[in-house]
C-alpha cells in the first residue's frame, strides 16, 4: 500500500465516520415519506391556478374561432352541426379543460 | 433475505410502494445527508437538501436504468439538487456564510475522525475541489463518474482530486504535528 493509498483509506473512513448516525434514520425516513404522500401543495395550486385561468381565457376565444368555420355538411353531420353551435362547442371544450384540471389537481395535492 | 437496492427500485417503479422506497431512504440517508452536509457546510440546509434529493429520486425513479449502482445514481441526483439550490437562491450562499461560523476555528484541530476537523479541512479547498473530493471519497464515485456528474472534463476532475487530496493531507499533517 502506498502512502497515497493509506491516506485515501483514512479519508474514506473519515467521510464514513462523519455521516449522521443510524439513530436519526427513523425520523428522517418519516419526514421523507410524509413529503412523498403530500407533494408540494403550493406548486400544484399555482400551476393549477395558472392553467385554469389560461383555460378560461382560451375558452372565451373559442366561440369566435368556431364561428369562422363553414363546413359543408349534409345528412347526420348537418344535424350534428345544427346542435353543435359555436357556443355549445366552446362550452364543451372549456368543460373538458376544466374537467381535466379537476381530475389531475386532487392527485397532485 | 434482504432485498437488493435494484429489487427495491423495481418494486417502487412497479407499484409506487412507499415502504420499499422508505427502505432505500433508510439505507442511503447517512450517505446523502453526510454528502450534503460536507458540500453545503450547513447542517440545517443539508437536511432540507437531502430530503429534496430523495423526493426527486422518488419522482424520477423510473429513469434509473440499472446501468450503474443505485448509490451513484442517487448521489448524482443529490448533487444536482445541491447545484440547483445554490444557483436558485443566492440567499442560501449568504446563509451558508453565516453558518460557517458554526465551526469553531479557535479550537485546535485534532484528528481526521472528528467531523469538525473534516469540515474545517474541507473548508480549505476550492468549491470544485471540495465537490469532487466529496463525490469520490464520500459517495465512492470513480473519477469518470464524478466527471459525468459534474460535467467537468476527466482531466480536470483528476487534477482537482489530486490537488484537494494534497491540501487535505497537508492540513491533517499540520494538525497532527500541533496535537
Amino acid at each position: 500500500m502506498t502512502m497515497n493509498d493509506a491516506f485515501d483509506e483514512r479519508l474514506r473512513a473519515a467521510f464514513a465516520a462523519a455521516q449522521p448516525g443510524e439513530d436519526e434514520a427513523d425520523a428522517f425516513v418519516k419526514k421523507v415519506k410524509a413529503r412523498m404522500s403530500h407533494p408540494v401543495r403550493r406548486r400544484a395550486i399555482i400551476l393549477g391556478g395558472a392553467g385554469s385561468t389560461g383555460s378560461a381565457i382560451a375558452g372565451t376565444q373559442l366561440e369566435g374561432l368556431f364561428n369562422t368555420f363553414q363546413i359543408p355538411a349534409e345528412g347526420w353531420t348537418a344535424q350534428l352541426a345544427a346542435i353543435a353551435s359555436p357556443e355549445v362547442m366552446a362550452t364543451t371544450v372549456l368543460a373538458l379543460m376544466i374537467g381535466g384540471f379537476a381530475f389531475i389537481l386532487p392527485k397532485r395535492i | 433475505m434482504k432485498a437488493s437496492d435494484e429489487e427495491l427500485v423495481a418494486l417502487v417503479v412497479a407499484t409506487r410502494d412507499n415502504d420499499a422506497f422508505g427502505e432505500l431512504v433508510r439505507r442511503h440517508q447517512g450517505l446523502i445527508r453526510g454528502m450534503m452536509a460536507r458540500m453545503s457546510r450547513n447542517r440545517a440546509l443539508a437536511e432540507d437538501l437531502a430530503q429534496d434529493a430523495f423526493i426527486r429520486a422518488f419522482e424520477k425513479i423510473g429513469s434509473f436504468t440499472g446501468a450503474g449502482s443505485f448509490k451513484s445514481w442517487l448521489c448524482r441526483i443529490a448533487y444536482n439538487e445541491f447545484l440547483m439550490a445554490a444557483r436558485k437562491r443566492k440567499a442560501t450562499e449568504r446563509a451558508m456564510e453565516k453558518f460557517k461560523g458554526d465551526v469553531d476555528d479557535t479550537e485546535a484541530p485534532r484528528d481526521m475522525g472528528s467531523v469538525v476537523d473534516l469540515d474545517r479541512a474541507l473548508a480549505t479547498l476550492k468549491e470544485d475541489e471540495r465537490t469532487v473530493i466529496v463525490l469520490c471519497f464520500s459517495c465512492g464515485m470513480s473519477h469518470s463518474e464524478a466527471a459525468e456528474t459534474t460535467g467537468m472534463p476527466l482531466g480536470t476532475v483528476k487534477s482537482h482530486v489530486n490537488r484537494g487530496r494534497e491540501k487535505l493531507k497537508a492540513f491533517f499533517e499540520t494538525a497532527e504535528a500541533v496535537a
